[in-house]
């Protein structure tokens, strides 16, 4: 790869634990995060963001590793520097291997070695069965700003959907006050908008501020809500290369007493 | 109450309520005939703040638009906390908000808040109301002879040279002088504090007018937070001022839309404490010996406090009255608390002192304590020895 610059931005947006599982695949590199079984976050690599990518399509290629760790190494020359990366992983316990060279310098290169665990399970929240209720595409920035504008100390959010103006509302409950954002289909923000019939969805909020990171490096969000309540969100990082990152979240919503 | 903001004046309303959070935590909103009321007043009840935004400042404006008999307008007090929350970004807000309507909902006693923004979202926010009464300060503008006009530039420039732990601010002023220093308590030890004065000349000023030669002290929190008000609007700033103990009135306004009255209350400084500090050439060990002096005659700086607070009783300011009830929970607890603070402290900069001169024996282990298990030390344990009842009888035998 030539620049690891956007891997690393796109790893720091789902650190919020401390591990991730790092999964290759032959469609691409796959880090996954888990939140207390509520939030799954990941970042998803295709393989044509590098030049030469090579994996073994007999054994799985999956191991846990430190995010912290992997993102010092990826940063390793700082921030302003891009530099050019090799990653080398051989078996099971072994560890992964970084080949670091700075763009700028011809005869400067790190080899990092981070050590690895074995993988534990990843929760499968997708279910196959359940049905797609609503599907929402919104212009990443102006999401964000939303949600920034929110007030912190709120617990629930509630989102409600229908096909009926206004299209998108976003409750949420204070101490003592109720705030509401409504949003139009016609808005500039929303780009598409697929809703059968109305539905309401809460949330906690915190849950909610986590893709914050994430949508500060994306440029388009897409929002799917199933029928079981799931809330799968979808955004998009666009490289000046007209290549694609991505990076998922699912978030179990909030179940009525 | 019914009212609609057009968005570059929405930036104003939400630099106002920024600048009002850093005075206290509730907001007083009251609505007249033709203009409307936000004041705010700090927990010490030493600040205060209103802000008068007139009808012009209004794209509609209705003072009663539900209430229909009763020629009354709004009166009603909201949490700071709240009110924030509806102005969360006011540096882009002019950029995003097209117009704000905030409306009184008389069935669910809400204020409501509505922002219209760009893409078409609209965002309302309900905020509860937690009571339905006004406060008003009393305090005296336009009568007094003190008054200084000038960009809040001087100010915000004078006070970037202060340390960030001051907390009060002195000011000089007579007729050919203005001087600006941080405020010393005088039961800090000198050696450890950082004395900053700045001079600046009456001809900086736009227009300079002093009545009376006085020095008044207040607080750096409040004026910094007004300073900002001032700064973020670019308009100048007039100082009015009377003597010591009497309030100093910060005005900002620009002609007919809005006007601000910051209101702070002035305390008077110690004197004696304030004189010596003018004199910063003094070597440090005169300082300490001074320390010592004042903290070895405690009797005769107590008398001294007495006299000097008994004045502050008389001239600090009687700055609130609430209307609907009479609070005159004034500044004279504050003060009682100050001066018991300051004679208990003193008293134990002289047991200090004392324990200087006599070194104390190491402390012994209390007897107390050890008299619970007395009879574990005892040579032999005689059962026989416990007479009297048994607290506790032997269980059955089996």
């Amino acid at each position: 790869m030539d620049s690891g610059k956007t891997l690393c931005s796109l790893i720091k947006a789902i650190q919020f634990q401390e591990c991730a599982v790092f999964c290759a695949m032959q469609e691409g590199l796959k880090l996954t995060v888990e939140e207390g079984k509520c939030v799954q976050a990941s970042a998803y690599i295709p393989a044509d963001n590098f030049n030469e990518y090579h994996v073994r399509d007999d054994v799985d290629v999956m191991f846990k590793i430190s995010i912290a760790v992997l993102t010092e190494c990826l940063n390793i020359f700082g921030s302003a520097e891009e530099s050019s990366l090799k990653m080398y992983y051989r078996c099971e316990g072994s560890p992964l291997l970084l080949v670091l060279q700075p763009q700028s310098f011809s005869n400067v290169m790190t080899d990092c070695e981070i050590s690895t665990q074995t993988a534990e399970s990843v929760l499968e929240l997708r279910d196959e069965d359940t049905e797609e209720v609503a599907k929402l595409v919104l212009k990443a920035p102006a999401f964000l700003s939303l949600l920034v504008d929110m007030e912190k100390t709120c617990d629930i959010i509630e989102i409600n959907l229908s096909p009926e103006h206004p299209n998108v509302s976003i409750v949420t409950y204070g101490m003592q006050d109720r705030s509401c954002i409504d949003m139009p289909k016609s808005s500039d923000m929303v780009q598409s908008f697929n809703c059968e019939k109305s539905v309401t969805l809460k949330y906690q909020l915190q849950h909610i501020r986590l893709i914050m990171k994430a949508l500060a490096v994306s440029s388009k969000v897409v929002l799917r809500c199933s029928s079981n309540g799931l809330l799968l969100l979808q955004l998009k990082l666009e490289k000046e290369d007209q290549r694609q990152m991505f990076s998922e979240f699912y978030i179990v919503p909030l179940l009525d007493d | 109450m019914k009212c609609h903001i057009p968005g570059p004046n929405v930036k104003v309303l939400g630099r106002t309520i920024h600048a009002l959070a850093r005075f206290g935590d509730e907001l007083y909103l009251e609505s007249s005939p033709d203009a409307i009321l936000l004041r705010t007043l700090n927990a010490a009840e030493s600040a205060y703040a209103m802000i008068k935004f007139n009808k012009v400042f209004f794209s509609y404006f209705n003072y009663n638009f539900y209430s229909t008999d009763d020629k009354e307008g709004l009166k009603c007090k909201i949490s700071m906390k709240s009110a924030l929350n509806a102005f969360k970004s006011p540096t882009h807000m002019d950029k995003q908000v097209e117009n704000l309507e905030i409306k009184l909902d008389p069935e669910s006693c809400k204020l409501i808040f509505i922002v219209k923004c760009k893409h078409g979202i609209v965002k309302t926010h309900f905020v509860s109301i937690l009571d339905c009464k006004a406060m008003q300060a009393v305090y005296s503008k336009d009568l007094v002879h003190s008054r200084i006009t000038c960009s809040q530039k001087i100010f915000t420039e004078a006070l970037g040279n202060f340390q960030s732990s001051d907390d009060q601010v002195t000011i000089e002023a007579n007729s050919n002088s203005f001087i600006i220093r941080n405020y010393i308590d005088c039961n800090i030890d000198l050696t450890k504090v950082i004395r900053t004065q700045i001079n600046i000349k009456p001809t900086e000023f736009d227009s300079y007018v002093i009545g009376t030669e006085t020095i008044i002290t207040f607080t750096l929190k409040e004026f910094k937070a007004l300073l900002g008000f001032a700064e973020a609007l670019s308009l100048p700033l007039q100082l009015q001022f009377e003597i010591t103990g009497k309030p100093v009135v910060f005005i900002v306004h620009n002609g007919t839309t809005f006007e601000a009255h910051f209101v702070l209350a002035t305390s008077k400084p110690d004197t004696n404490t304030q004189a010596s500090s003018t004199q910063n050439s003094s070597a440090v060990k005169r300082k300490r010996k001074e320390v010592h002096i004042k903290s070895n005659s405690p009797i005769k700086k107590k008398l001294h406090l007495d006299v000097d607070l008994s004045k502050y009783l008389d001239e600090d300011s009687h700055l609130f009255n609430y209307i609907d009830i009479p609070i005159e929970k004034d500044l004279n607890n504050i003060d009682e608390l100050v001066h018991n603070k300051t004679t208990g402290s003193q008293s134990i900069l002289h047991d200090n002192m004392e324990c200087d001169n006599i070194i104390p024996a190491s402390p012994t282990s209390k007897i107390k304590i050890k008299a619970i298990f007395k009879r574990c030390f005892e040579s032999t344990f005689d059962p026989r020895s416990i007479q009297g009842l048994v607290l506790a009888e032997n269980s059955d035998s089996e």
